[in-house]
């Protein structure tokens, strides 16, 4: 298969097309929330939120059918960010906490999907997404909820990177820790329940972790991680869709989308850790270099003698 | 001219949740004035300023900003939330990420965002406000490097920076020289003076009595509760000293209080 069938054609097939646009709105808020993620360190409860996602879908789905899957999944996921807020208030932020509450929530959503007649499938769909079957009627809520946690973020962004730089400053200057962690904590989950529904509960945290890890890895300004995370996001989310296309329909291997979008994410990182760690290596070699060559004792021109 | 104290306690008490806390507080701050607070290592002196910035209950007594009362006193739950961008705090030690990737001016901006709100984003005003600030403290040429290749000092300089960038009508610093070099603690004295003259309060707690002297016009002792207050002079004396560190032994020389087992904390 010619590779601009695959980057551009293929997404000509509406499946193919209400994928990349559902992946590339999906992409960028992930993108831009997952930098908030990556300063305040929140990778761990932001696993716990995927997990909390899932009895919520999976009990959506057995009232609601696919239609119940977003509504079932906002609701946990929100009860998710509360419960979360709360331990962290609490000071109960210990990796124990988290890991209780999501093997608990975990084991709540497999329960509930064990009394479906096709228990295999749906299981695979929730875990593994679908997001080549994603029907029509279901992409304008998935970008409805994507970009309420891109306003959510927005809204209160200069003090949420204030309180990402000094909690207690932003305290003090009368900031609420407690709304501004339920804020993001609640876009986080958004961004969980419009992912569930296209690459899974969990495969999504790679769109939450990846983009900001990589873009810490290409600029040190605090402004530009933004674009740089979401545009990497997008650009990886296109790839990854192109090259299942291709591989799928091209070479015959039947190989699911969502997991393709996540290598392309993780395969983009290590390609951006290689070359950040190649140029930081070569600066300090140079500035080694330089600095020897300054404290070098100076050549005395000769007279011959 | 609004001519009332800036800020005025009476009576008041500040205490955490856990019970500890400073009572009997009696001060008033008028414009331009700077006071020291003085007092041993759990003394009660970063709790009051906690307490004036609504971070700590008040759970008794009045507290006043101006001619404005944020409630009365009494209720163990009430903050003593201050007028809008009106007060301006240089905590003690910011336990800051120094791989945290902001700029030093991006760090000073932060004083801004209260006043401007949710929706509104920095503006000519904002930016004109931060290199002023920035100039005050003497980081002007510093602006934009990042905020983690500062030197302690430095760093505590562009905090206070950020602190002058909201435009405080009165300015609480937390044991600023604590751990500052000779060239930093100048610079700090000739931004009080510098705020001073521009009218602004300054309620600053130290164990320096270089800072008392120099800068400050009265003096409030407290250990838990106030145990004195009023001109530097009149209330320096030795033996009032001695029974706010609690009979520790006090010697006092032309500039620093020393307390020997008394780490200056």
């Amino acid at each position: 298969m010619p590779l601009t069938d695959a980057l551009f054609g293929a997404f000509a097939i509406p499946f193919m097309g209400r994928a990349l646009l559902v992946m590339l709105v999906l992409a960028v808020v992930a993108g831009f929330v997952g930098v908030l993620v990556n300063l305040r360190g929140l990778e761990f409860i932001s696993d716990g939120l995927t997990h909390a996602v899932f009895p919520g879908l999976a009990i959506g789905l057995a009232v609601g059918g696919s239609a119940g899957l977003l509504p079932g999944a906002a609701i946990a996921a929100l009860a998710g960010a509360l419960a979360l807020t709360w331990l962290d208030r609490a000071g109960i932020t210990s990796d124990a906490a988290i890991a209780i509450v999501l093997t608990a929530t975990f084991s709540v959503g497999v329960i509930v999907v064990s009394r479906s007649d096709d228990y295999a499938g749906e299981l695979e769909a929730l875990l593994f997404g679908r997001v080549l079957t994603i029907p029509p009627d279901e992409v304008l809520p998935l970008i409805v909820v994507s970009i309420t946690a891109l306003l959510m973020v927005l809204v209160t962004l200069k003090q949420q990177l204030y309180r990402a730089f000094d909690a207690k400053g932003s305290r003090a200057a009368g900031d609420s820790a407690l709304v501004l962690d339920l804020v993001l904590n609640s876009a986080i989950a958004l961004v969980v329940v419009a992912a569930a529904s296209t690459i899974g509960t969990l495969l999504v945290l790679a769109l939450l972790i990846v983009p900001g890890a990589v873009a810490r890895l290409t600029t040190a300004r605090l402004w530009w991680l933004f674009p740089a995370a979401a545009g990497f996001a997008a650009i990886a989310a296109w790839l990854g869709l192109a090259l299942g296309f291709a591989v799928s329909v091209g070479a015959g291997v039947d190989v699911p989308a969502g997991s393709t979008v996540v290598a392309v994410f993780v395969v983009g990182y290590a390609i951006v850790l290689l070359v950040s760690s190649t140029i930081r290596w070569s600066r300090t070699r140079i500035n080694g270099s330089r600095d020897r060559a300054e404290h070098r004792d100076p050549v005395v021109a000769g007279d011959g003698r | 001219m609004d001519d009332s104290p800036v800020l005025r306690l009476r009576g008041a008490a500040f205490t955490h949740p856990g019970g500890t806390g400073v009572s009997g507080l009696d001060l008033d701050i008028a414009r331009g004035e700077a006071v020291a607070l003085i007092g041993p290592n759990g003394a009660g002196k970063s709790t009051l300023l906690k307490g004036i910035l609504g971070l700590v209950p008040r759970t008794a007594g009045t507290i006043e900003f101006g001619s404005q009362r944020p409630g009365a006193g009494g209720s163990p739950t009430l903050a003593s939330h201050a007028p809008n961008g009106m007060v301006g705090f240089l905590p003690q030690s910011a336990d800051l990420d120094p791989d945290f990737p902001i700029s030093v001016e991006q760090v000073v901006m932060q004083g801004r965002y209260r006043g401007l709100g949710l929706l509104r984003w920095p503006g000519r005003a904002d930016r004109a406000a931060v290199r002023e600030a920035l100039e005050t403290v003497g980081l002007a040429e510093l602006a934009k490097r990042p905020f983690g290749e500062l030197s302690g000092g430095q760093r505590q300089r562009g905090l206070l920076a950020r602190a002058l960038a909201s435009d405080p009508g009165l300015l609480l610093l937390d044991e600023p020289f604590n751990g500052l070099d000779q060239p930093n603690r100048d610079a700090l004295v000739g931004t009080v003076r510098a705020l001073k003259t521009r009218g602004v309060a300054v309620l600053v707690s130290t164990h320096d009595l270089d800072l008392a002297r120099r800068v400050c016009d009265s003096v409030v002792l407290v250990n838990r509760t106030q145990l004195a207050s009023g001109p530097v002079d009149d209330v320096l004396t030795l033996s009032n000293v001695q029974e706010c560190f609690e009979g520790v032994e006090v010697e006092i020389d032309e500039h620093t209080l020393v307390v020997p087992g008394h780490e200056g904390h």
